[in-house]
């Protein structure tokens, strides 16, 4: 009896003594899933963090809610010129607080750019080994936007339907978005060549769900 | 690392296999600590036996410990740690009905299919009612819609709601259950039954 008492009691006293640790030490609020080099190299290698400005187009156009640019060069290059409805965080202090709800979260489908690819593939590396997800890269930056939105160049006759498609969507886009008024391409013998249907993906990052009754 | 589906160590299937073993370990544990008699769980009503809150507890404030010392370890990301949300409202009156059908059945819901799996008829009866209340309230469930979707409160954890830390929670929790557990081992002797 009295050792059954006894172990009632050590047990206890062992939760007890549990239960002070816990409530003194600090919470963790470290975040520990940054990714390793290994998996950054398979991340960068693969790719996947680039958009087409077609895409960006397609879905400024569209007016699409998940889209969030954000412009990586500095404020002054950000005042000149910049594309619609694109925030400011400038490469230099990209990891400051301030912008850790726009960057970390799972709603937005963020798209970084700056004039080439180099800041903002930077700015993902940083971000991206951080563990943030939903952030892009504009593939080719502004100088490509430029090249392929504001300026498509015109396809020479012998290329397929859908190149047309597209110069034709670039074009309109273009217009849409700003560029000089042009009027669009005329295709011999096929009239209405099919619009390429920019299918528009978002990550989602999975939510646990549970319960129990 | 963990947990173990968010990050994608592990797929939705093996997830759906640990849990079958899970929850035969949990089924057997409810059996071995004698949960599929009716007697027993209604003697925590009667304070002749407080094995149900012994088991409950001891079981709540392990997980909650090993939870709080996982993250600081850095095993697992509480963030990602699913809190069921809570909807005040329907929450005290399902836990004013489920305690009602508890102390006259005699069961809770797992434990009646624990006590149906070793063939005892109050609990094929107690499954039996369970189903036509599921039934009644899928089919009328515009009619306590309202009620099912009142008090809202989001995700929130006691802790958060008193704006204490978890750890600090946890061990007034331990605190409270182990002088649950005290007072039930007294209620225990001085409510005593031969046979049950």
């Amino acid at each position: 009896m009295f050792s059954k008492l006894n172990f009632r009691v050590i047990l206890s006293a062992l939760l007890i003594l549990l239960g002070l640790i816990i409530a003194a030490v600090p919470e963790n609020t470290t975040k520990p899933y940054k990714l390793t080099s290994g998996q950054m190299l398979e991340e960068i290698k693969s790719g996947t963090q680039f958009v087409q400005p077609d895409q960006v187009a397609d879905m400024l156009i569209n007016k699409d809610p998940y889209l969030q640019l954000i412009d990586v060069r500095s404020p002054e290059e950000f005042d000149q010129f910049h594309l619609p409805g694109a925030i400011n965080v400038p490469l230099d202090n990209i990891l400051s607080d301030q912008w850790t709800d726009i960057l970390d979260q799972d709603v937005k489908m963020n798209v970084l750019y700056s004039n080439g690819t180099t800041h903002s593939n930077e700015a993902w590396m940083l971000i991206r080994q951080l563990g943030y997800g939903n952030n892009y890269v504009l593939e080719g930056g502004l100088n490509y936007w430029v090249e392929t939105i504001m300026n498509p160049a015109s396809p020479v006759s012998t290329n397929p339907g859908d190149e047309f498609a597209r110069y034709d969507f670039r074009k309109g886009a273009g217009m849409a978005l700003g560029a000089g008024a042009v009027a669009p391409s005329q295709q011999e013998g096929t009239s209405s060549a099919p619009k390429p249907t920019i299918a528009t993906k978002i990550k989602k990052k999975k939510v646990a769900s549970g319960g129990c009754s | 690392m963990g947990p173990l589906i968010v990050n994608e160590i592990i797929s939705q299937n093996t997830n759906l296999l640990l849990a079958f073993f899970i929850g035969i370990g949990f089924g057997f544990v409810l059996e071995q600590a004698g949960f599929s008699s009716s007697r027993k769980l209604a003697g925590m009503f009667y304070g002749y036996d407080a094995t149900v809150l012994k088991v409950f507890f001891t079981g709540a404030i392990t997980a909650a410990l090993g939870l709080l010392f996982f993250s600081l370890f850095g095993w697992i990301e509480m963030d990602y740690v699913f809190v069921n949300p809570t909807y005040l409202g329907s929450t005290i009156v399902g836990g004013i009905v489920m305690g009602l059908g508890f102390i006259l059945g005699g069961f809770c819901p797992g434990t009646s299919f624990c006590g149906a799996a070793i063939g005892k008829i109050d609990a094929l009866v107690f499954v039996g009612g369970l189903f036509i209340g599921i039934f009644i309230f899928a089919e009328g469930f515009p009619l306590w819609q309202n009620l099912y979707l009142s008090g809202f409160m989001g995700d929130i954890t006691i802790s958060k709601a008193l704006n204490i830390s978890p750890g600090l929670f946890v061990f007034l929790l331990i605190l409270v259950a182990v002088g649950m557990f005290w007072v039930a081992e007294w209620a225990e002797k001085k409510f005593p039954r031969e046979e049950y």
